[in-house]
């Protein structure tokens, strides 16, 4: 098994190559040859896929980017490179199985097959999302005080006391404390004190996550990001947050958003660098599990076409070719309060749960604004326990996921987006539960979704 | 390309090679067939404008209908950067014997502000406004405001285009503005501000000139601002 202070002596004496340069001679050039090689194509009517050598294809050229290319230092400008040998026995070694969280409320994460009948575990939380410190904690209530929910993913604070967080600031020191001190007492409030949590988001630089980890902020079973930059790249800012967790053991979340439209093209040489990011990922970021989160170009949002049909892909591929303990993040166009949100995630969902995923979300209005309920939680849960409870095949899935995308793919023309209410507008803030519309228009949603053919919705 | 075969083309057969050179995005091939142009005796302005810069505009128009992705938009920015490297001591030179000829696009120097590291945008928007013909000088990622206006000062800028992915990286656009009102130079420099999380609302806030929701957005925001300026 790798050292990772050669990982760390790598990213020194790498072969020197400029940004640029990496990006299009090695990243674009050579991914658009793989998706030549494989001619790897894909149909916007398909986006949950039935093509196991499809899948197959996607690994095996994102395998060969990720054994070509390596990985890129920004901070040194060198590449770390790897032996094909390292990769695949970096595969073989990906943890089966995970623990998060303590006690009566601890949840043991696992890799899912394609199809597979065993419940995704949720992660409810609006990941990176800003929020004012005045919405932060009953946020946190909405999602953590819903049953369904395994475990907590959080929203980032924007302000501590008034004051503006920056990143590179001390501040952030005191944000990711403060951030972590509210989820604690949040837990504790809620009765859920034991539950695992991915967090410490307020801090971007590594300053916040050096000052967390600590067992009375973030514990040894909880998780931490640590992100892979597009495209292919690690920096020593990152690669302080691996080093942070060497010794202390909280959980590496691999957090890959490989551009949909970007250095790999089209969806499908997206697709690749996606699969070579978190095959290299694994030893860069030292991975207990990956967070697969594709951004689409224009749009942002999971929900598009394309960036669902990644989602689907990727997992699929490893499910296939190299089981692992895959987490993936919903992020939709629409925010609390319409329609359109509840349709965006049910359709993720399905395809999320249906080609081997855990459920992280909601991400709700792109994640810009704080128009994120514990509502939609709750839903996508429900949909996920449902798909998979239910056995659907693919093919039902994907027509499932067609009808929804009839529903909501109008709101991708809308210049202002669908961002929806905040919180304080969508809930009853005294008893934090939805206020009628919005439960209303859950409870129509669901039973239109349920006569799509989710019947045990 | 032969010799042979170059002795053999028409100037429109030049303007078509040069502009679907641009749309391949092939540097190498860029600064050669520029230089073979100049020498047939093809007039510089119209290798710019016919040639160079309708390429860009197909290029520009495929990404925005979704038909070609980032990597051809870089593509092309680079090759465009090539064929102006060999292009500009003729146009130059034109210029200087006209100076009427002369179209002032704009300079523009961009850069993802300090401690921040994300790019692809800040890529989206350099390429788009390199292949729309401003001269466009990349800093690019976590760049000090101190950095950008000293090299806006240097290259003559119209505009300072500061991008930023992150709720807590967005002040330091506020703070460029605040600096180059201290400076007096608030007047000199046009500041647009963009990256996901930028608002209209914010960009209003902090004093900037606009915000665009896209690179082809931030493209038409910079010529408005250019010939207001004009």
């Amino acid at each position: 098994m790798l050292n990772y202070l050669e990982i760390l002596d790598r990213a020194q004496d790498g072969p020197y190559i400029t940004e640029e340069s990496w990006d299009l001679d090695k990243v674009a050039m050579t991914t658009a040859k793989k998706v030549g090689k494989y001619k790897l194509a894909w149909d916007p009517k398909k986006v949950i896929t039935a093509d196991p050598g499809l899948a197959d294809a996607i690994f095996d050229a994102g395998l060969e980017l990720a054994k070509e290319l390596g990985c890129y230092s920004r901070s040194t400008e060198r590449i770390i490179q790897f032996e094909p040998g390292e990769l695949e026995d970096g595969l073989r070694r990906m943890p089966q199985s995970l623990v998060m969280g303590e006690g009566k409320d601890a949840r043991t994460l696992f890799p899912r097959r394609i199809l597979d009948e065993r419940l995704p575990l949720i992660w409810a939380g609006n990941p990176g999302c800003p929020h004012p410190q005045e919405l932060f904690k009953a946020s946190v209530i909405g999602w953590a005080q819903e049953p369904i929910a395994d475990m907590l993913t959080c929203g980032t604070l924007t302000h501590v006391d008034g004051r503006e967080i920056r990143t590179g600031d001390p501040i952030e020191i005191i944000a990711n404390r403060r951030e972590l001190q509210i989820l604690r007492q949040t837990l504790r409030e809620v009765g859920r004190p034991g539950m695992g949590m991915l967090a410490a988001q307020s801090s971007v630089s590594e300053l916040g996550d050096l000052a967390v980890a600590h067992p009375d902020y973030l514990r040894p079973c909880d998780a931490h990001l640590i992100p892979m930059l597009n495209e292919l790249k690690m920096d020593h800012r990152n690669i302080a947050r691996v080093v942070n967790s060497l010794e202390y053991g909280m959980r590496n979340a691999s957090l890959v958003c490989t551009i949909v439209g970007g250095l790999g093209g089209d969806a499908p040489g997206s697709a690749v660098v996606n699969v070579a990011s978190f095959i290299l990922s694994n030893l860069t970021s030292l991975a207990d599990y990956m967070l697969l989160h594709p951004i689409h170009m224009r749009h942002v949002a999971t929900t598009t076409r394309a960036t669902l049909w990644v989602e689907n892909i990727v997992q699929q591929a490893f499910a296939r070719n190299a089981p692992c303990i895959m987490v993936t993040d919903i992020y939709p166009k629409s925010g609390a309060l319409t329609r359109e949100l509840l349709y965006e995630v049910a359709a993720n969902a399905i395809v999320i749960t249906v080609t081997g995923g855990h459920l992280e979300g909601s991400g709700s209005a792109d994640g810009l604004f704080p128009n994120g309920t514990g509502l939609e939680t709750r839903f996508m849960g429900e949909v996920g326990h449902a798909a998979a409870r239910q056995g659907l095949t693919l093919e039902e899935a994907n027509k499932m996921v067609l009808q929804l995308l009839t529903k909501y793919e109008h709101i991708f023309d809308k210049p202002d987006g669908n961002p929806g209410v905040r919180l304080d507008e969508a809930y009853d803030m005294q008893f934090m539960r939805p206020i009628p519309a919005w439960q209303q228009m859950y409870e129509q949603v669901k039973s239109e979704v349920r006569e799509m053919g989710l019947s045990t919705l | 390309m032969t010799e042979e075969e170059y002795e053999e083309m028409t100037e429109e057969d030049y303007i078509e090679e040069i502009k679907e050179i641009i749309i391949d995005g092939d540097d190498k091939a860029a600064a050669e067939v520029v230089e073979e142009a100049l020498s047939a005796g093809l007039d510089p302005l119209v290798i710019l404008n016919d040639g160079l810069m309708a390429g860009a505009d197909v290029v520009g128009q495929r990404f925005e209908t979704g038909e070609f992705f980032l990597p051809q938009l870089m593509l092309t920015g680079r090759a465009l950067k090539a064929a102006m490297a060999v292009l500009e001591p003729s146009l130059q030179a034109a210029y200087a014997a006209n100076p009427d000829l002369q179209q002032k696009t704009g300079t523009v120097v961009i850069g993802t502000v300090h401690r921040d590291i994300h790019d692809i945008g800040k890529n989206m928007v350099s390429s788009m406004l390199t292949a729309s013909g401003f001269e466009v000088h990349d800093l690019g990622v976590d760049v000090p405001i101190k950095t950008m206006l000293t090299k806006a000062r240097e290259v003559n800028a119209d505009i300072i285009a500061c991008s930023a992915l992150l709720t807590t990286s967005m002040p330091v656009m506020g703070d460029l503005l605040k600096l180059l009102e201290a400076t007096g130079e608030r007047e000199r420099f046009k500041v647009i501000v963009g990256g996901a999380p930028v608002t209209p609302a914010y960009a209003e806030a902090i004093g900037a000139d606009g915000t665009a929701e896209n690179a082809v957005a931030a493209v038409q925001l910079a010529q408005r601002l250019i010939s207001e300026n004009q």
